[in-house]
């Protein structure tokens, strides 16, 4: 094969008159497919060969036209030829009738160049008759250009063109085309051709909705994935924020409150291990009161955000979901904790018995008192909106917004409230049994959180309630073997 | 109970703390003070409550009261026996760590 150089030189084998057509020729194919074809470094492409490639498959030419090569008028290409083009190159000269036989292919017809040029994926034309394949092994590769050969990918243009015409011969039944002469063999063949084309493209089509509905999915099982992740507490970048709808502050929290939760985790293990290692109760009193001041530091740091974004705390936004169930003014209520506390701490001495309780039963009425205090405040600021009709909106929003600032009151109490009772809990019992009572306290919340994320992941379990009410559930299980590492209930 | 007559805010607060065994300054807007008042009311005490803001002079109080407390917030405020308990927070410390109950017994203003 000759080389022939691309460009506005045009083709040094034809003659000079014909230069300026070839260039238009090769201008009019650059479209995004056949640029591959053309604009190939070291590769040559030349319409002349494509001739001498269509004219030995026997493509039948108009009857006026089968002498002379096509291309080598001077007036622009026959429509014969222009049919032999893949659609997306015709265009370029206006030839729309011929173009719409490649909607027998099932594509669709107005934007042709963009439809052919997205159902055949670019470096790639599929070859689609047994001739071309028959053609591309035994010829010659010392141009290769994308995947293929130089010459197989003209073979596989020139099956795809001369399939072309005949099918427009065929269906559109244009005078120029012979078509009564057809034999029909041959035509059902290159219909065959088509339709294999056609079904191809169909099949591309759907493999690639098919890949983008599975991305999809994949993507929202991330989302998931990475909600449940955060909700056990671990620091997954900057990306609180992603979640929408959350104040940089309440970002931030978010993220301290992960890394509280970390470290909340590394002291339980401590404590738990130090518990069962019998250690003397002066060593135990340094970890417990170091537990202690960990908690100090959750109060601190609400109290810090509290003052950009006292709606984040207080409606627990910060908690999982199945934590967010028992929130009492922005965390946990107090004297539920108690309560339980005390069936896990057996044995009380009866002093301690009284402390607990006392304990109990002053936090139950701080907390009524607390409670009473904000349902005032909240049909205080429900009268304040409620109202109409509203002459000053702007002042009525004001005094709305200053009535809500007083939330951060109440969050400042409730917590104050909480950090009491746990500095209250050593004074009343012992070391051991405040260790133990941590460690109670700390298995109760990962609990909640772990039915937190599996209820995210899985929902309801498929429960199987035997006749001796044991429930029997492959999930819960699976919470079991996780949770046997955080195992805190036994002591 | 009337109002004291002493013209320095501060004396006139030490005047009214005295004279009942439980005293809280309140503002009758204010939902805290709305709260404490239920603490106590909940506990079986029953506590005088002057309204700063339905007194001619209250606002001095107020101020007085904020100097007191080295506080923007000048209620509530609580007295027991004719001492500061202090604000909210105190309140509600004292009540967790056993301290209030015996403050109000030995006032006067609880028993068992």
């Amino acid at each position: 094969m000759e080389n022939h150089r691309v460009g506005e030189t045009g083709l040094t084998d034809s003659g000079p008159s014909s230069n300026y057509h070839h260039h238009a020729v090769l201008h009019g194919m650059n479209a995004p497919i056949s640029s591959n074809f053309i604009h190939q470094n070291g590769s040559a492409f030349g319409f002349g060969e494509l001739e001498e490639a269509i004219v030995p498959h026997g493509v039948e030419l108009t009857n006026d036209e089968a002498k002379a090569p096509a291309l080598f008028t001077r007036s622009r290409p026959s429509s014969a030829t222009l049919a032999m083009l893949p659609s997306n190159w015709s265009l370029r000269f206006q030839q729309t009738p011929r173009v719409e036989s490649w909607n027998s292919r099932g594509e669709s017809t107005d934007s042709v160049s963009s439809s052919a040029v997205n159902t055949l994926p670019s470096n790639q034309l599929q070859p689609e008759s047994p001739i071309s394949q028959k053609e591309s092994s035994s010829a010659d590769h010392h141009q290769p250009f994308n995947h293929k050969p130089l010459q197989q990918q003209q073979l596989e243009m020139a099956s795809d063109i001369s399939s072309l015409n005949q099918s427009a011969a065929q269906e559109k039944g244009r005078g120029s085309s012979s078509s009564e002469k057809q034999p029909d063999a041959k035509t059902l063949r290159r219909l065959a051709q088509n339709r294999e084309a056609a079904r191809k493209s169909r099949l591309r089509k759907k493999a690639y909705v098919q890949q983008l509905e599975s991305s999809r999915i994949k993507l929202a099982q991330l989302e998931q994935d990475l909600q449940r992740t955060r909700s056990q507490g671990f620091f997954v970048g900057g990306c609180a924020a992603a979640f929408g709808n959350i104040s940089s502050g309440a970002a931030m929290f978010d993220m301290e409150y992960s890394r509280w939760l970390e470290d909340d985790h590394r002291h339980l293990s401590e404590l738990r291990t130090r518990l069962h290692a019998h250690l003397s109760d002066t060593d135990l009193q340094t970890i417990v009161d170091g537990y202690i001041s960990h908690y100090d530091k959750i109060f601190r740091l609400k109290e810090a955000a509290a003052k950009s974004d006292v709606l984040h705390l207080i409606t627990g936004m910060w908690m999982t979901p199945v934590e967010r169930c028992f929130v009492w003014i922005g965390d946990f209520r107090p004297s539920e904790l108690i309560k339980m506390l005390v069936s896990q701490l057996d044995p009380l001495t009866e002093h301690q018995v009284m402390g607990i309780c006392n304990l109990q039963h002053s936090s139950q009425q701080a907390e009524e008192a607390l409670t009473l205090g904000l349902e005032q405040l909240y049909h205080s600021l429900m009268d304040s909106i409620a109202s109409g009709p509203v002459i000053h909106e702007m002042q009525q929003m004001a005094v709305a917004l200053s009535k809500l600032a007083n939330l951060e009151g109440f969050l400042h109490q409730a917590d104050n409230l909480r950090q009491q009772i746990l500095h209250q809990l050593p004074r009343i019992l012992t070391v051991r049994q405040t260790a133990r009572c941590f460690l109670v306290i700390g298995g109760y919340n990962q609990r909640l959180r772990a039915l937190s994320s599996l209820w995210a992941s899985h929902g309801p379990p498929e429960v199987l309630i035997s006749d001796d009410q044991s429930c029997q559930t492959t999930d819960l299980q699976m919470v079991m073997v996780q949770q046997s590492q955080n195992h805190f209930s036994n002591f | 109970m009337g109002m004291g007559m002493g013209s320095d805010p501060m004396e006139r607060l030490v005047k009214l703390a005295s004279e009942s065994a439980v005293v809280i300054f309140s503002v009758s807007s204010c939902c805290m003070c709305h709260a404490v008042k239920r603490l106590f009311c909940g506990m079986g005490v029953n506590p005088a409550v002057y309204e700063l803001d339905q007194d001619p002079r209250g606002k001095e109080l107020e101020r007085a009261l904020m100097r007191l407390l080295g506080n923007s917030q000048a209620v509530p405020v609580v007295f027991i026996g004719g001492k500061l308990i202090g604000s909210m927070d105190r309140v509600m410390a004292s009540h967790i760590n056993g301290t209030l109950v015996p403050l109000l017994k030995e006032a006067g203003a609880l028993w068992l």
